[in-house]
């Protein structure tokens, strides 16, 4: 190794600089990696004590290796391993997906109860949506009988320990999301149409609590002087119902990740995802219909520029979600039968 | 990298493409090159990679073609000498890395019989 012997306190700061580059891996790489790169970092630090080049390169290799590890791309040595964080990261990217895709579709179960759509367009958009809407709770519903039967039995073989802080997670967030949506869906600026009335799209309640679910996803964030005149309660909620929702997200994700799902299960939601995933880009489709032929138009159904910046985001979670479904589906066929 | 008779670079952007472009060899067949002579460790082989070939591998890049290299059995982690680890070149990994490199060969012999054809190089 090239330079000169370090003193004692500047070995312990180029530790440090090792030690915070480090950071940018994952906690599993670093266990594998971490000692040996350390020691590669420390010698090259002694050669050339400062190199952006070489800050970004190590940057650039963490965040592969974070997305490695989230089954977006490579390989991990494991192919249960990878179909787990693919099938984690498909149910990320697709909470994100609903959660402003949602939003959208509440918006629009409003104005359709006030009054239908004037153009064709629209109406194709609506009802593409809402079958997406239909067929992605059906496809959730499949996903999580399999899920809570393993977890069912992880319990009953006491191998249920690390299960607990996902589960709490995903419990908590999905009780906060579903106690408050129903308290303030009475809010509800929809007429309150009956299930599949003439004037209405959906059943009221339904597209009462979607509303109340997905309110904090709202253009009067950037309106403070209007946001201030909703009751604070409401805007509490606006603040809450976030949290609660990446909460139960991130829970979901992680008992996929850990639960230990036989070969059969991991390659059922694999199939499951991929096909959530084509649902989704007919949901997609049915939001770009709307947005391009309501565009700017006056009215209970038109687009504003939220909703087209809500495009853009949910475009790039289902660019996640297929390609972390691509790396799940192409691996799970592999595993042991 | 020598520059041909006839082809001098047009500008700095010319000469920089001429200069890197054995930089995109891939760092996969430099490591496994450097290995093909026994086991190294992180620095070892950054050193040797360097001193063979004039690139010198940044160590994200390293470890991101050595963990995969390693998931894909190409190379295998030996006991860590301190806090050191030093990887060696399996039996498929020598393998992988004969059939690139006669496939690299074949290529090069096809370029250089045509450029020196139509170019006199």
């Amino acid at each position: 190794m090239k330079g000169e012997p370090q003193a004692p306190g500047e070995q312990a700061s180029t530790a440090r600089r090792a030690a915070r580059l480090l950071r940018w891996y994952p906690a599993a790489w670093r266990a594998r990696y971490g000692d040996e790169f350390t020691e590669l970092l420390i010698a090259e630090f002694a050669e050339r004590p400062r190199s952006r080049r070489r800050a970004a390169d190590v940057a650039r290799g963490g965040l592969l290796a974070r997305l490695t590890r989230a089954g977006v791309c490579g390989n991990p040595p494991e192919s249960a391993e990878q179909v787990r964080a693919g099938l984690a990261t498909a149910a990320c990217s697709a909470g994100a997906f609903l959660a402003i895709g949602i939003a959208m579709w509440a918006q629009l179960t409003i104005g359709w109860e006030w009054g239908p759509p004037r153009n064709a367009a629209t109406t194709i958009g609506m009802t593409s949506m809402t079958a997406a809407v239909l067929l992605l709770a059906v496809l959730a519903l499949m996903a999580v009988v399999p899920l809570g039967w393993s977890a069912a039995c992880a319990v009953r073989d006491r191998r249920a320990r690390h299960l607990m802080a996902p589960a709490l997670l995903a419990v908590a967030g999905a009780a906060v999301l579903a106690v408050g949506s129903h308290h303030f869906e009475n809010g509800w600026p929809g007429t309150g149409a009956h299930a599949w009335a003439q004037q209405g799209l959906v059943p009221g309640g339904v597209a009462a609590f979607s509303w109340a679910a997905t309110l904090s996803i709202s253009s009067y964030w950037a309106h403070p002087a209007a946001l201030a005149a909703f009751p604070t309660a409401e805007i509490a909620w606006m603040a809450v119902s976030p949290v609660a929702l990446i909460a139960g997200v991130a829970g979901a994700a992680g008992l996929v990740r850990r639960l230990d799902l036989s070969p059969w299960v991991l390659r059922f939601q694999a199939r499951l995802a991929g096909s959530a995933a084509a649902v989704m880009a007919v949901f997609l489709a049915g939001a770009g219909c709307w947005v391009a032929a309501a565009g700017s138009r006056p009215g209970l159904v038109h687009a504003g520029a939220i909703d087209t910046v809500g495009l853009v985001v949910m475009t790039a979670a289902l660019a996640v979600a297929r390609r972390a479904v691509r790396g799940a589906a192409r691996t799970a066929p592999g595993l042991p039968r | 990298m020598k520059t041909p008779r006839g082809a001098e670079p047009a500008g700095p952007r010319q000469a920089e493409a001429l200069a890197t472009f054995g930089r995109y060899a891939g760092p996969a067949t430099l490591i496994l090159s450097s290995l093909a002579d026994g086991a190294k460790h992180g620095y070892a082989l950054t050193k040797d990679v360097e001193a063979f070939s004039g690139v010198r591998l940044a160590p994200g890049t390293l470890y991101e073609a050595l963990s995969r290299l390693e998931s894909q059995g190409f190379i295998e982690a030996l006991d860590s000498q301190d806090r050191r680890r030093p990887y060696r070149l399996t039996a498929m990994g020598a393998t992988a890395l004969r059939v690139h490199l006669d496939d690299q060969r074949r290529v090069a012999d096809v370029g250089l019989t045509r450029l020196g054809r139509s170019w006199g190089t």
